[in-house]
């Protein structure tokens, strides 16, 4: 079973790679599977199981700090919509002013 | 579905995370126990290690949506920037604008008034040689300014002098119930002791008949004889 899920995770692997960012658990947990095969004591897996949690842990920690997540992607999209009318329509509005002729000049009789 | 698609990106990962370590957990469980001689069911370990997997494709999948969310939001805040840019330049040109107004409608207002006052001075106007006639008859008094030639010593003053008022209407009212005074100054008659009590001592004439109509009414009302009086007057 132990080699079925070590398989399994070395499929899964290489597409990861691709990835500069590794945010993938999978090559830990294949770590941790493949140390539990070799190592009976149990303090390399200790070691590696350690790892995972930190990897989970700094993960959530990144997730946390990430800015811009806080909406769904959709509502983000609308809110840029938003803002970018917002932008035109002050835009159009100052031109508007600044190009206004306030005094109708009366034509001489 | 709704309810997960207006789920935030940020939950959807932290889902999937824990999702993650408990899969991961349980598969380590099981491999463990399975070493332990306690055999799990058949096929829960390939089951757990698929949704494992899957799992893990999800979450590499939202931290991509997670990254372009991250750049879109650098985008927002430039635009918001850029709108707060475009708040203030509206707020300086109303400001402007406001402070024109202001200054125009105080012109105007200046302009208007202005022309009541010509359209005024239109309607009462006066020829001018009627003006310097005025001025010639009030600076004839020398109220004005000293005569050319006038010196220290000069009985004439720039305001009318006893002389000048005892020579005008009232002073000549004052003088025509005297006799011989014709041509007379009436303070020659005065220091000459001719004029009549009554125009000497006003004042005390006036005072005179007072007393003798109130006497005249005390005795007339009351009764009271000239006996009575003197009896009171000895007591």
């Amino acid at each position: 079973r132990e080699k079925a899920a070590q398989r399994t995770m070395a499929v899964s692997q290489p597409r990861v790679e691709k990835d500069s960012e590794d945010c993938s658990l999978l090559p830990l947990v294949h770590d941790v599977i493949k140390c539990m095969d070799k190592d009976k004591d149990g303090q390399d897996v200790h070691q590696e199981l350690m790892k995972l949690k930190t990897k989970i842990q700094k993960a959530r920690e990144q997730i946390s700090n990430m800015p811009g997540i806080d909406s769904s992607p959709q509502e983000q999209q609308h809110q840029l919509a938003t803002l970018r009318e917002q932008v035109r329509t002050k835009n159009q509005l100052l031109q508007k002013y600044k190009s206004l002729c306030m005094f109708d000049v009366p034509k001489a009789s | 579905m709704a309810a997960l698609a207006e789920k935030s990106t940020k939950e959807r990962l932290l889902s999937v995370l824990d999702d993650l370590e408990v899969l991961s957990r349980e598969l380590i469980e099981m491999l463990a126990l399975s070493r332990s001689q306690k055999l799990p069911q058949p096929g829960e370990d390939t089951q757990i290690l698929e949704l494992l997997v899957q799992r893990d494709k999800e979450f590499q999948e939202l931290m991509e949506v997670a990254q372009q969310q991250g750049k879109v939001h650098q985008e927002m805040q430039l635009l918001e920037k850029e709108v707060e840019k475009r708040d203030s330049d509206i707020q300086q040109l109303q400001k402007q604008l406001k402070e024109a107004e202001h200054i125009l409608a105080t012109a105007v207002y200046q302009a208007k008034e202005k022309l009541k006052s010509i359209e005024k001075a239109r309607k009462g106007s006066i020829s001018s040689e009627e003006i310097i006639k005025y001025a010639h008859r009030i600076s004839a008094s020398n109220a004005v300014c000293a005569p050319l030639n006038w010196v220290p010593g000069d009985p004439r003053r720039p305001y009318p002098t006893d002389l000048e008022m005892r020579s005008g209407m009232l002073g000549h009212m004052a003088n025509l119930s005297s006799n011989g005074m014709n041509g007379h100054l009436p303070g020659d008659a005065l220091a000459a002791g001719r004029l009549p009590v009554l125009t000497k001592y006003p004042h005390f004439i006036f005072f005179l008949c007072c007393i003798t109509i109130s006497t005249l009414f005390f005795f007339f009302f009351y009764n009271v004889s000239a006996a009575d009086v003197s009896a009171y007057l000895s007591q």
